[in-house]
């Protein structure tokens, strides 16, 4: 009996061994058979999820935190197909608060291309036409029978963010615009379009939470600090603007620097665009130069060059300030007589004279002296012809003639001396000037202050181009530029601040010859002179109401420098004297 | 009943087949008591991990949203406050340019302008990998393994 028992216990044991064992084998068969392989697959469609993420491009700031370039919520609205339940509802809706024609909608939503589910209807929808949608839309689910879909059913709303800039226009031209595929131009955005980022990444997702961990870290774009003072880039607009009117010019620059450090403080242009509408930029703009004419379009900057000049003669020793010259109104320089801008003789002068009376026979003396060798090279240090590396897209280089080019001649020597016959942008003068304002050395213009990433501020340290002329020489000429503008009663000057400047009136060639009727007027001038805490540089495109830089620059670099001081809270020079005496 | 009885009875019974039996029954028993309550313990392991899965997943999904609407506002408040709106209202409540004669300085020893050095606001650390700990993407198996090779490479 006992052993009847063990043997069924045994075959007990056995059988229920075997079906363990078959219920293995089973399963090991059906987790490697072909059909297994297919549903893994199967699954794997489903593990992950392509996901478009859309990092926030990195913001643009002014040196005081004042945003200029953020960004905002806009919509995509579409239709899943798959889902849709009435679709002359929607297009009803659609065409009502988006303004879209009902018969494209509907065409799009009935008639859709082979394997298309999704349709995109519109695409950077602003907030409130979405919202408006998305309630209807919602009110109507709320209303339906219990059971039955919306009637709007199948509108889907993805929001995305979209460049915005809260200043509209102001500093369009350093700032440049994000296109709607996210990639930047001109300006910053282009120049640092890397660095700002925040083009949409996609990535698979998964969707196990188990491996939550692989969620991908999008970095947003880093935010960038300017050397732009919003509010003196303001005044700059609003002075130019009125500048235009009261002197009739047909465009302007104004460029504001620190000398010390080559930040740019402001730079206004004419003409600027709303940058939050930058598909009329066809439209403002006949070419790129003249999205900002300060570092883009080179021209014959004229008189304002006679520092440069001088300079150089100080420099290499060929005059002294005390140096004297009798100007007899016309010197023949390769061939061809240069005159002075009234044609008349100005008698014995110093130099300081040459400058205030902005002589150029005094200056076509000084560089043929000087000899082309010297010139050129000083004329080289000082940047003509070469890029400022200013961080702004689109820069232009000018151009600066030397012996040796096709186009060189003999008379060049004695005209460059006076800005005709060479070409450079406002940003190549200044940089040119900083050597004078800066003790000798030149800084390199930029617009970039910091960049935030991760919670941290990376500034930018200021650069320096090179040292074409001494300490000495540019203090001197520095001095010389203040006296000559007492001396001449200038509408540039600022009362209770020292401010050493020149103005430039260059005619502009009209089919080969100079017309006397049209000119660039300019003004180059900084200040206090004795400490340069600011450079102000101003071009006037053929003013009409007069076409002396002496008469429409001068009163504008005046009213320019008031403001800058007041705005950069710089005291007059007697308060800052006490300062320093204590 | 003597003594020598009562060792009978009890080596009778030591070595009763139905007791050994039990004893291989209660092993088995253990076995699978211990299997599962590993699997137990397995299972809500596992469940909590899936579980903070879904949150992270959701406060992903929340970081994004909250990050856009910072955005939104940032930039509304930036057109509230933009230069031309801050003139304007400046204006209407009677204010006006002042020139640089109106000005006046004081001398205040020892003073100096301070420039702030972080002008924007700090963002916030994202989402990733390196800041999830190992408890929350860790199975228990993962687990197992990491301390046999630390302990096989801590006896090597």
């Amino acid at each position: 009996m006992r052993l009847q028992y063990a043997r069924r216990i045994q075959v007990l044991s056995g059988a229920l061994g075997l079906i363990a064992l078959a219920i293995v084998v089973q399963m090991t068969r059906i987790q490697n058979s072909p059909e297994a392989a297919f549903f893994r697959q199967q699954a794997s469609v489903y593990a992950y999820e392509l996901q478009t993420f859309y990092p926030d491009r990195g913001e643009i700031y002014d040196r005081n935190g004042h945003l200029l370039a953020g960004n905002k919520s806009v919509y995509e609205i579409g239709v899943d197909l798959n889902i849709v339940k009435d679709s002359h509802a929607i297009a009803s809706a659609v065409s009502l608060e988006l303004g879209m024609d009902y018969a494209q909608v509907i065409d799009a939503i009935e008639n859709p291309s082979e394997g298309i589910y999704y349709v995109v209807l519109s695409d950077f929808v602003e907030v409130e036409p979405a919202v408006r949608l998305q309630e209807l839309k919602k009110s109507l689910q709320d209303n339906a029978e219990e059971g039955v879909l919306g009637s709007l059913t199948g509108l889907e709303f993805k929001s995305h963010p979209q460049r915005s800039y809260p200043e509209n226009s102001l500093a369009s031209n350093v700032i440049g615009f994000v296109s709607r595929e996210g990639r930047g131009y001109f300006g910053v955005e282009e120049k640092y379009d890397i660095l700002l980022a925040g083009s949409p990444v996609q990535a698979f997702v998964p969707t196990d939470p188990n491996k939550a961990f692989e969620i991908p870290r999008v970095m947003n774009g880093t935010t960038l600090v300017l050397t732009i003072n919003r509010d003196l880039q303001a005044a700059a607009e609003q002075i130019l603007d009125e500048a235009l009117d009261t002197y009739g010019a047909d465009g302007g620059t104004i460029v504001i620097m620190d000398p010390r450090d080559g930040e740019l403080l402001a730079m206004a242009v004419t003409p600027r665009m709303d940058l939050n509408q930058f598909w009329n930029y066809g439209t403002i703009y006949d070419n790129a130069s003249e999205f900002n004419s300060a570092i883009s379009m080179p021209y014959e900057p004229g008189s304002v060059t006679k520092i440069l000049t001088m300079a150089a003669a100080l420099d290499s020793g060929t005059v002294t300030p005390g140096t004297t010259y009798l100007d007899t109104g016309a010197i023949l320089v390769g061939g061809a007589t240069i005159q002075n801008w009234n044609q008349e003789p100005w008698g014995l002068q110093d130099m300081t004279g040459c400058l205030q009376h902005s002589l150029n026979v005094c200056m076509a003396t000084i560089s043929t002296q000087m000899g082309a060798g010297t010139f050129y090279g000083y004329m080289d240090g000082f940047g003509f012809g070469h890029l400022t590396g200013v961080d702004l897209a689109g820069e232009a280089a000018g151009r600066l003639k030397l012996p040796g080019d096709e186009d060189w001649y003999p008379v060049d020597l004695g005209t460059n001396s006076f800005g005709q016959g060479l070409s450079a942008t406002p940003m190549q003068i200044m940089m040119a000037a900083s050597a004078i304002a800066n003790h000798g050395r030149t800084v390199t213009p930029h617009a970039l202050h910091a960049m935030v990433r991760d919670g941290r501020q990376y500034n930018v340290p200021a650069q320096f181009g090179g040292s074409p002329i001494s300490e000495q020489t540019a203090d001197t000429l520095s001095d010389m530029l203040v006296v000559s503008l007492e001396s001449e009663g200038s509408l540039a000057l600022l009362p209770g601040y020292r401010v050493a400047g020149k103005t430039g009136t260059a005619q502009i060639p009209v089919g080969g010859f100079y017309d006397s009727t049209q000119t660039n007027a300019s003004f180059i001038g900084w200040g206090p002179a004795d400490d340069p805490q600011f450079m102000i540089y101003v071009w006037l495109e053929r003013p009409s109401a007069s076409i002396w830089g002496s008469e429409t620059a001068a009163p504008v670099f005046g009213e320019m420098a008031e403001k800058t001081v007041v705005l950069l809270d710089i005291p007059p020079d007697y308060i800052r004297q006490q300062v320093v005496a204590k | 009943m003597n003594i020598q009885n009562v060792d009978h009875l009890v080596h009778a019974y030591k070595i009763a087949p139905w007791r050994i039996q039990r004893q291989w029954i209660g092993n088995a028993l253990l076995v699978v008591v211990v299997l599962a309550m590993v699997a137990t313990i397995y299972l809500d392991v596992t469940s909590q991990a899936a579980i903070t899965g879904r949150e992270i997943q959701d406060l992903t999904v929340s970081i994004s949203d909250n990050q856009q609407v910072s955005a939104d506002l940032q930039t509304k408040l930036a057109l509230l406050t933009s230069a031309r709106v801050m003139e304007q209202r400046a204006l209407e409540i009677g204010f006006r340019p002042m020139k640089s004669e109106e000005t006046e300085y004081l001398v205040v020893p020892g003073y100096l302008i301070l420039e702030p050095d972080i002008l924007s606001s700090v963002p916030l650390l994202q989402l990733s990998a390196l800041t999830i700990p190992p408890e929350y993407n860790e199975s228990l198996l993962d687990w197992m393994d990491k301390k046999i090779i630390n302990s096989v490479r801590g006896i090597q």
